[in-house]
């Protein structure tokens, strides 16, 4: 089963082929067989017609006392059984023998045949011509055939029998090449018309993605091929008509949150007591983090910054920096310049939503930056409480955040984590949170270099 | 109420935006900041007022219906001279560069700190009214200087090699006012007046301590640099040609 489904070919074009071998084979063969028995059913009536004559001849020159032998001497009388009983026989030739003789009204007692191979001094190519003695030899055996008369002997007849057809498998192997490579070069031709739009339309279905230029598949090949096509094409138009949609939908969302946010912000200066204000300014820093997390979050199959080489340990101490700016207890190791090729805007998000977590729940931000021939590691790690064992996974989930937290303060650990998290995806790595040996929770993000 | 005489000695703001609930106690903050604030909720309206008022500065928001912020703000830097800050409800970078580019002389994000934008609105004033020639959008855009160059929009330096080195904001602010100023000596309180203004961060922030770490990454040898230099008593200076790309 494993040996048949290796053979059996993967591509369109192959297993075509490999059916239309098969079926022309099998079409080829059952031909063959019929030619076959006619060609035996037409041999049989060839041989059996002449020699029953002769044996029915000879028998009426003995009834008439003359000698039996005649006709050139085809037909000798023996006096036992001349047919060795180890020769295969051919029973069929006795059997239209004893019917023909019996038309010709002649009792005859046993009917013995043998097949023999053809010898080359044999009396029965003696008197042939070169080129018909190859032939026989290549074709042929040698019958015995052997009409007991009983009480008086055996009647022999020796004959050049084509009982085997040598080369019919050649034959027919050669004949079904040459009509497998005359149907198979138009057939072949059809599938490439086939396969080739299908390999488009697959290399376009898996290029399709995020950000991606939007060209539509050029529509050939046959009718259905190009129906599907044409139908790809208007799928892909529709989904990027729906991308494009929820963008919109999630500006106009933006637009219409962050306005009354800014009203309220604006109206807020305008509180007399000075610690109020600074909460409320504060509360409304956070409510448009969030916002500005939910709609980076929802935009980041799609995102408009492009791939650009950047110094990774610049960007790190760049986002450590301003956490410094602001008053903020954060750390970092510097490193030599590190050569990466990504969205540095959405990097610093990512790496900011680590720290800012650090910082708000483990007290301090321990930012590291480790290079690895193929890997990068940005660890921050802090000193807080770490997350239990079985939360750990939970973390990630955008909007859920850990009811153990004592944390008080606004702004989801869940959405920056997710959204972190999101974007490293995106960048083609992972972050990873363990509770560390001597206390703490320490982030990782790794990329690959 | 003021009389005509001391409203005419106040700046004159046109402040743009459909949402009244944002432009009504903004004028009021504005005005209590000592400017003289005229409103107008469309485009159309604050065209009209143009033309009626010796307008000192305009403050417009981007998304308005009808023609918008963008539009208007095109408008103003094709026929005058009236600086422009744009209120905007997007922060991303392109948004930023594009309404630069339209003539804008800065831009604050919704929600913005109202102190934040009356420091940008006297920054500007002071540049515009000061005798200080006027170049629009100064900050904006690429600057080639000793092999690097500085790009506003992405807020990174990028290297010969074409490498993006990240700044961090205090970083970017400095290094752009270093930019723009080249070969003039800048005093640390200059430095800082013309760095905080533009976002929350870096107020307190000693200069001395960014322009270590700025040398860092620019310089050669960060020991005896060669492009922020020290000038003795003074501040710093930036001693490379500037090329605006």
């Amino acid at each position: 089963m494993t040996v048949l489904s290796r053979l059996w070919p993967r591509k369109l074009a192959g297993q075509i082929a490999l059916l239309i071998a098969l079926a022309l084979f099998v079409a080829q063969a059952i031909n063959f067989t019929l030619l076959l028995r006619e060609r035996r059913f037409f041999a049989l009536a060839q041989i059996t017609g002449p020699a029953a004559t002769r044996f029915a001849d000879a028998i009426e020159r003995s009834a008439q006392g003359r000698p039996p032998v005649a006709d050139r001497g085809r037909v000798r009388l023996v006096s036992a059984n001349p047919v060795p009983a180890t020769l295969p026989r051919e029973p069929e030739v006795e059997k239209s023998l004893r019917s023909g003789l019996a038309e010709s009204g002649v009792q005859v007692g046993r009917i013995v045949t043998g097949l023999s191979p053809l010898r080359v001094d044999s009396p029965l190519l003696r008197r042939l011509p070169v080129s018909r003695r190859r032939f026989l030899m290549r074709s042929a055996d040698e019958l015995v055939i052997a009409v007991e008369r009983p009480g008086l002997g055996w009647l022999v007849q020796r004959m050049p029998w084509g009982a085997h057809d040598i080369g019919l498998v050649w034959r027919l192997a050669g004949q079904t090449a040459i009509l497998f490579v005359i149907v198979l070069l138009p057939v072949l031709w059809a599938v490439r018309r086939l396969s080739r739009p299908l390999r488009d339309l697959t290399a376009a279905a898996e290029r399709f993605g995020p950000g991606e230029p939007v060209a539509p598949v050029a529509v050939s090949g046959p009718d259905d091929v190009a129906a599907l096509i044409t139908a790809f094409n208007g799928l892909r138009l529709r989904v990027t008509a729906m991308l494009d949609e929820k963008d919109r939908m999630l500006g106009a969302i933006g637009h219409d949150l962050r306005t009354p946010l800014a009203a309220l912000r604006v109206r807020i200066e305008s509180v007399e007591d000075e610690a109020d204000r600074l909460r409320m300014i504060d509360t409304i820093a956070d409510m448009n983090r969030t916002l500005d997390d939910i709609l980076s979050l929802a935009r980041l199959g799609r995102p408009s910054e492009p791939l650009t080489e950047v110094d990774l340990a610049a960007l790190v101490d760049a986002v450590v920096e301003d956490f410094r700016d602001l008053g903020a207890p954060v750390s970092f190791e510097d490193i030599d310049r590190l050569r990466m090729r990504l969205r540095p805007a959405l990097m610093r998000r990512a790496v900011r939503n680590l720290i800012e977590n650090a910082v708000k729940y483990g007290e301090v931000a321990e930012v590291s930056l480790r290079a690895e021939q193929h890997a990068v590691a940005i660890v921050v790690a802090d000193r807080g409480p770490g997350i239990p064992a079985d939360r750990m996974g939970d973390v990630f989930d955008p909007f859920t955040r850990l009811e153990t937290s004592r944390n008080r303060e606004t702004g989801g650990i869940g959405l920056g984590l997710a959204l972190a998290r999101a974007i490293v995806r995106e960048a083609g790595g992972e972050v990873v949170l363990a509770n560390r040996p001597e206390g703490g929770l320490a982030a990782t993000i790794t990329l690959r270099r | 109420m003021l009389d005509p005489g001391v409203m005419g000695d106040l700046p004159h703001l046109l402040l743009v935006d459909d949402e009244r609930s944002i432009r009504e106690p903004l004028a009021v903050y504005l005005g209590k900041q000592g400017f003289r604030v005229t409103q107008a909720g469309d485009a159309e309206g604050a065209r009209s007022r143009l033309a009626a008022y010796a307008i000192d500065l305009a403050i417009i928001d981007i998304m308005m219906p009808g023609e918008d912020g963008l539009s208007l703000c095109r408008h103003i830097a094709a026929t005058s001279d009236v600086p422009v800050i744009l209120l905007t409800a997007r922060a991303e970078e392109t948004d930023r560069i594009v309404g630069l580019e339209m003539g804008a002389d800065d831009y604050v994000v919704k929600p913005f700190s109202p102190r934040e934008l009356a420091t940008r609105v006297k920054v500007i004033l002071r540049r515009t009214q000061g005798g200080g020639t006027r170049q629009h959008a100064p900050e904006t855009g690429s600057y080639a200087f000793a092999g690097w160059v500085l790009k506003s929009g992405e807020r990174a330096l990028v290297d010969r090699e074409g490498v993006s080195v990240p700044l961090s904001t205090g970083e970017f602010n400095l290094l752009l006012a270093l930019v723009t100023r080249p070969r003039q000596v800048l005093t640390r309180d200059q430095l800082l007046d013309l760095t905080q203004g533009r976002e929350a961060a870096a107020f307190d922030r000693a200069i001395d301590n960014q322009v270590s770490r700025l040398r860092r990454k620019i310089e050669a040898d960060a020991k005896a640099p060669d492009i922020i230099k020290t000038v003795w008593g003074g501040g710093y200076t930036l001693a490379a040609e500037v090329t605006r790309l």
